[in-house]
């Protein structure tokens, strides 16, 4: 119970408080009742939209994947009547996409596959060159790492409740 | 980013040019022609002439830096009404002197001689106070500051001016090119170096003025403009890329690993400056590539990157499978609960995190199965941990699948869009199977079954999905 590691500005508590704050909300409404499948599965919707969310906000926009996530979320929310709930509604720049496949070519079709692929992963990744794409990449696994610990200990807790 | 690298490495800043004023400048080359002809008997001809000029030209560079000025004009002038010797230009140049005499001896020594030559420039601004009291037969017996020497010859050997000084016929414009080298930040020096590869041996005019006209356009620039300065440089460019050839197998070594923009052409490759950028991405993108060995687990036995950007793709679909998982988790979890706890549970989080911390990050993901069986063992019953620990044997063991595809068959569908880190997957799965089983178990609560219907009808849409 020491509470002397916990840094308050750091990436991990920010996410967590905004997390539990959303997972609130999320929460408040429903009564014990509702656990139909049908309200499962949208308030794992919900959840997993508020944890894409809140780790984006901690990151703020310092990063090209926050700030797509963000943007993502956003448009995503607007056109949610517009689009089919499944679909996914990101935007693809053609022009940068290939710009970033010149680069690819230029310096070796090699990684052009796997790149492809990463571009799809990372969010934002399909504006971006491979060197940034990388240096994205490194960040955004080391915030889905933070978002998974404390997800599951989040999830552990409440089940010990 | 590369500019604060090449300030923290104690290389004086951009001031050099900026206060490079044409006053002293003047007052050295006029007296250039006095050391020149005072010199006229340390140096055969040919070397000595550039070297003199090369001479006069470094001297005023640092007498025109913005630390010391007048000490520094003092010393230098001092020297000069001096007797003959060459010892008079710079203090700092004592190192010269000595290669200088040498100089005439060997080529090699004249390399050597020229990397000094720069040290003395290049230390000239800090190294002004601490020499300016000193006698100049005192400085002109000692060769140089072998610390100095040593702590700048890395920096000193990737800049152009070395390599220039170094060659023979161009040395008069190379060496007058090299005098703002020193105090330039990483993208200036490595512009120059990169715009006069791209050219062919030219032969160089370069007085001081005409380089210092192109300090100016140079201190503006990035990387991505060095074809921009290239037109500035035309009048001064020598033949830079043939003697960073000859000199890439002697200067080598000491490339500052943060000095990403510094380009050397190495013996036998392409100097273009399109391999060269081509050059620097590649160094960009391995170095990357070696960041994300270290974050992403397993990765150490990988080699190359096609295998490499595998791995780190599989270990990002892994990831974000989780989070979908767990917010599944919580979604089920959650509807029984009440959030009363939630202040409780923040503490509780913080903390547990911490102790996550460190275990997580071992190796592959079967520390996450196996943590999460450790961190649990009063959650779930002996079921969970059973299954826990299988899925912790080895979770990217594929055999593993089908002995747990026979113990849920209603996930067998689901398994089958997983493509790896499956048993994570199936784990998890089984534990929100379980858990639905557990939860009701320990709070008695009458929607026993509707839980266990809503789980597999959570699993059932997730395969719609």
């Amino acid at each position: 119970m020491d509470l002397q590691n916990l840094n308050p500005s750091s990436l991990k508590s920010r996410f967590t408080a905004r997390f539990l704050r959303a997972l609130t909300e999320i929460n408040a409404p429903k009564t014990i009742s509702s656990s139909s499948p049908r309200e499962i599965f949208q308030r794992y919707r919900r959840i997993k939209v508020a944890a894409d969310k809140s780790m984006a906000y901690s990151v703020r926009s310092r990063r090209i994947w926050s700030r797509a996530t963000l943007w993502r979320l956003r448009t995503r929310s607007r056109s949610r009547r517009l689009v089919s709930f499944g679909r996914r509604a990101s935007v693809k720049t053609r022009t940068t996409a290939s710009h970033g496949k010149e680069n690819k070519e230029h310096h070796g079709a090699v990684l052009g596959v796997q790149a492809e692929e990463l571009r799809e992963l990372v969010p934002g990744g399909e504006a971006m060159d491979l060197c940034n794409l990388l240096d994205e990449t490194a960040h955004y696994i080391k915030c889905l790492t933070t978002q998974v610990q404390v997800m599951r200990t989040i999830a552990n807790l409440y089940s010990i409740e | 980013m590369e500019n604060r690298f090449f300030l923290d490495a104690g290389i004086p800043p951009l001031h050099f040019g900026s206060s490079l004023s044409s006053s002293p400048m003047s007052d050295w080359q006029s007296l250039s022609p006095v050391m020149e002809t005072q010199s006229q008997d340390c140096f055969p001809t040919d070397y000595g002439l550039q070297y003199e000029s090369a001479l006069s030209s470094m001297v005023s560079s640092p007498a025109a830096s913005n630390c010391n000025m007048s000490s520094e004009s003092l010393m230098m002038s001092t020297p000069l009404n001096s007797p003959p010797k060459l010892n008079l230009p710079v203090p700092k140049s004592m190192g010269m002197n000595s290669g200088v005499a040498d100089f005439s001896a060997d080529p090699g020594f004249a390399e050597r001689a020229a990397k000094f030559s720069i040290f003395g420039s290049r230390s000239f601004n800090c190294r002004t106070t601490q020499f300016g009291p000193k006698d100049n037969g005192e400085i002109a017996a000692c060769r140089f500051d072998p610390s100095a020497a040593n702590v700048k010859l890395p920096r000193v050997s990737s800049s152009p001016a070395i390599k220039t000084l170094a060659a023979n016929s161009q040395e008069e414009s190379t060496v007058s090119k090299q005098h703002p080298e020193p105090g330039f930040k990483g993208p200036n020096s490595r512009k120059r170096k990169a715009a006069p590869k791209a050219k062919t041996n030219e032969t160089s005019p370069s007085p001081s003025p005409n380089s210092s006209k192109v300090i100016k356009p140079n201190e503006a620039s990035n990387e991505k403009r060095c074809k921009l300065s290239e037109s500035n440089e035309n009048e001064n460019g020598s033949g830079k890329a043939v003697e960073e050839d000859a000199n890439g197998s002697n200067t080598r070594a000491p490339e500052p690993p943060k000095d990403y923009i510094h380009v050397r052409a190495r013996r036998g490759q392409a100097t273009d400056s399109h391999s060269l950028a081509e050059r620097v991405r590649r160094e960009k993108i391995s170095e990357r590539m070696k960041l994300l060995q270290n974050l992403v687990p397993g990765c150490n036995k990988v080699t190359g990157k096609a295998l490499m950007l595998n791995e780190i793709i599989n270990y990002v679909q892994s990831l974000q499978r989780q989070v979908e998982f767990l917010s599944m988790k919580l979604a089920t979890v959650n509807t029984s609960l009440d959030f009363n706890v939630e202040s409780l549970m923040s503490k509780d989080v913080f903390q547990s995190n911490n102790t996550l911390q460190h275990p997580i990050f071992p190796v592959n993901s079967s520390a996450f199965l196996g943590h999460q069986s450790q961190q649990n063992p009063p959650l779930h019953g002996n079921i969970t941990n059973g299954t826990m620990t299988q899925c912790s044997v080895d979770p990217l063991d594929s055999a593993i699948c089908p002995k747990l595809n026979t113990h849920l068959p209603q996930i067998n569908q689901f398994i089958k869009t997983v493509p790896q880190y499956p048993t994570f997957c199936e784990g998890d799965l089984e534990t929100l199977v379980q858990m639905g089983f557990g939860q009701n178990q320990s709070q008695e609560m009458a929607l026993h079954s509707q839980n266990f219907q809503g789980s597999n009808q959570v699993s059932d849409m997730k395969v719609e999905l």
